[in-house]
């Protein structure tokens, strides 16, 4: 195999640059700041596939690139290579998140009841069009409750282990460094657990939804029940130099339970990203309730999703085909070239020894 | 009552630590400033953004995962032999140092009455911002029927 490089272009590959980036005009801070403004669902999207939480690097990252989604999601990775890593957190836990929504498809009254929060799942679809004739539109207030909705809620998961219906998670005792980190090892097969809930806590939503979805629609062994689906801020919780624990702040994530109910008892599916994305963690806890005996190959076997939702490794490995390929291209040419030859020269053999065993020409008489 | 170091009236290290890192980043700036003149000589060991790696506990078996890495800006700084730390999410490093040095006159006893109030105020406007936007969330409670 031979590779060579293109010369000659770095002129034309400059201007391309160029014009890339003469469609967006100058980034400003203002434009980075109304688009944070503006897009917070964007925003989240593309801190959970950067796996970098920060509103205003992935603005400015969207802004740089116009929006090309996954151009952003490397941006922000190859960001991040240049940053110290300060601590790693004390784990979240679901008992402690501050909850915007808590629903359950599968049991109408949890303890501690539902909570839509903001979603526009039971709204039409209208599209605004006055304001493209000059109009603002000013989306109506929300009319506050008298009392505030408790900031914690229970676990839905908790309450079906305390009824028999669930087999109670153990709770973990590995922390800080010691919990496996797939960017700092590479992902082996059949995957850590903890591995896996990482990949797809940073997979690529649109990637995770299409194999979700096609385990939904019945490549899977297991339809799904959203159990209970959260949006959330969680704290980040450090510690300081002289051991006290606080809350630097707090990042929003989302987090999902999807349930099997054949068999005797109920089987639970996972999956947690950061920001707010529930189509990208319902998906991506359909793959985790799928993903035991799945067969290899299907879409619901472990290898086959993490490989295939990993966005900055698909993107990159998809566009690669449109770089030079000549002398790869070429060798393939000419071995159908030789294949050919080799083909047309059999051919011609028979028909010569043919020629040679029954001549064509009549004996003289 | 013997406060413990870094502790404020009613406030232990881990409460005031929570509300500085959560404090409006102009007003807390605008409040940290006059203090250097207090703390004289301040060493300043750290100061520069780095990343948090947040792990979460998976609810279906239990196991501990990386979520993802949060962009923080950390402080450190030293007087009398007694170290002030600020850690704040986002890039802002000014915000990161105020916080330090807020936790450092508390450390070392400076300004008591001031920090205590400074850290109250901002305790009470960041319960009053969560309990605007919890009466938001209960505004979107719904009660299923079945039929």
């Amino acid at each position: 195999m031979a590779y060579v490089a293109t010369r000659g272009g770095e002129r034309a590959i400059e201007q391309s640059q160029r014009l890339f980036k003469a469609e967006m005009g100058a980034i400003t801070p203002e434009r980075v700041a109304e688009l944070r403004a503006a897009l917070p669902y964007l925003i989240d999207r593309v801190m959970g596939e950067a796996s970098l939480y920060d509103e205003d690097l992935a603005a400015l990252a969207l802004a740089q690139t116009g929006g090309e989604m996954y151009e952003a999601a490397l941006l922000l990775r190859a960001w991040r290579t240049t940053q110290p890593r300060l601590q790693v957190a004390q784990p979240v836990t679901q008992d402690a998140l501050f909850t915007h929504r808590r629903i359950s498809a599968a049991f109408k009254d949890i303890p501690g009841g539902q909570v839509l929060g903001p979603t526009l799942d039971y709204s039409h679809r209208i599209l605004a069009t006055e304001v493209l004739t000059g109009d603002t539109h000013t989306p109506a207030p929300v009319e506050p409750a008298a009392k505030p909705s408790p900031a914690r809620q229970p676990s839905v998961a908790a309450w079906q282990a305390e009824n028999g219906l669930l087999d109670p998670a153990v709770p973990d005792q590995t922390l800080g460094n010691d919990i496996p980190d797939v960017t700092r090892e590479p992902l082996l097969f059949p995957a850590k657990r903890a591995h896996t809930l990482q990949s797809l806590a940073r997979a690529e939503t649109g990637g995770a939804l299409a194999l979700g979805y096609a385990a939904q629609r019945g490549y899977g062994q297991a339809h799904p029940t959203v159990n209970e689906l959260r949006l959330a801020e969680a704290e980040i919780v450090v510690e300081h130099p002289r051991g006290t624990r606080f809350s630097a702040g707090r990042v929003k994530i989302s987090q999902a339970e999807v349930v099997d109910k054949k068999g005797a008892g109920l089987r639970l599916g996972f999956s947690a990203t950061m920001g707010w994305n529930e189509v990208k963690v319902i998906a991506a806890a359909t793959l985790d309730l799928n993903a035991p005996g799945a067969p290899k190959g299907a879409p619901t076997e472990e290898e086959f999703f993490l490989y295939h939702t990993e966005g900055v490794e698909a993107s990159g490995f998809c566009i690669h085909f449109k770089l030079p390929h000549y002398v790869t291209f070429q060798s393939s040419l000419d071995a159908m070239r030789d294949a050919k030859a080799k083909a047309a020269a059999q051919q011609a053999q028979p028909a010569e020894a043919d020629a040679t065993e029954h001549p064509t020409t009549e004996p003289a008489q | 009552m013997n406060r413990q170091i870094g502790e404020l009236a009613g406030r232990t290290h881990e409460d005031v630590l929570s509300v500085l890192a959560r404090a409006d980043a102009t007003r807390l700036k605008a409040f940290a400033e006059p203090l250097i003149t207090d703390l004289g000589d301040i060493e300043v060991r750290e100061n520069r953004t780095g990343l948090v790696m947040l792990p979460m506990r998976d609810t279906a078996q239990g196991v501990h995962f990386h979520l993802g890495e949060v962009l923080m800006s950390e402080a450190r700084i030293s007087a009398a032999g007694i170290e002030g730390y600020g850690m704040r999410r986002g890039r802002d490093l000014e915000a990161a140092m105020a916080m330090a040095l807020v936790d450092l006159c508390v450390a070392l006893g400076l300004r008591h009455d001031d920090c205590a109030a400074f850290v109250e105020a901002e305790a009470q406007s960041q319960t009053a911002e969560d309990e605007a936007t919890l009466k938001r969330v209960e505004a979107t409670r719904v009660d299923m029927e079945t039929f």
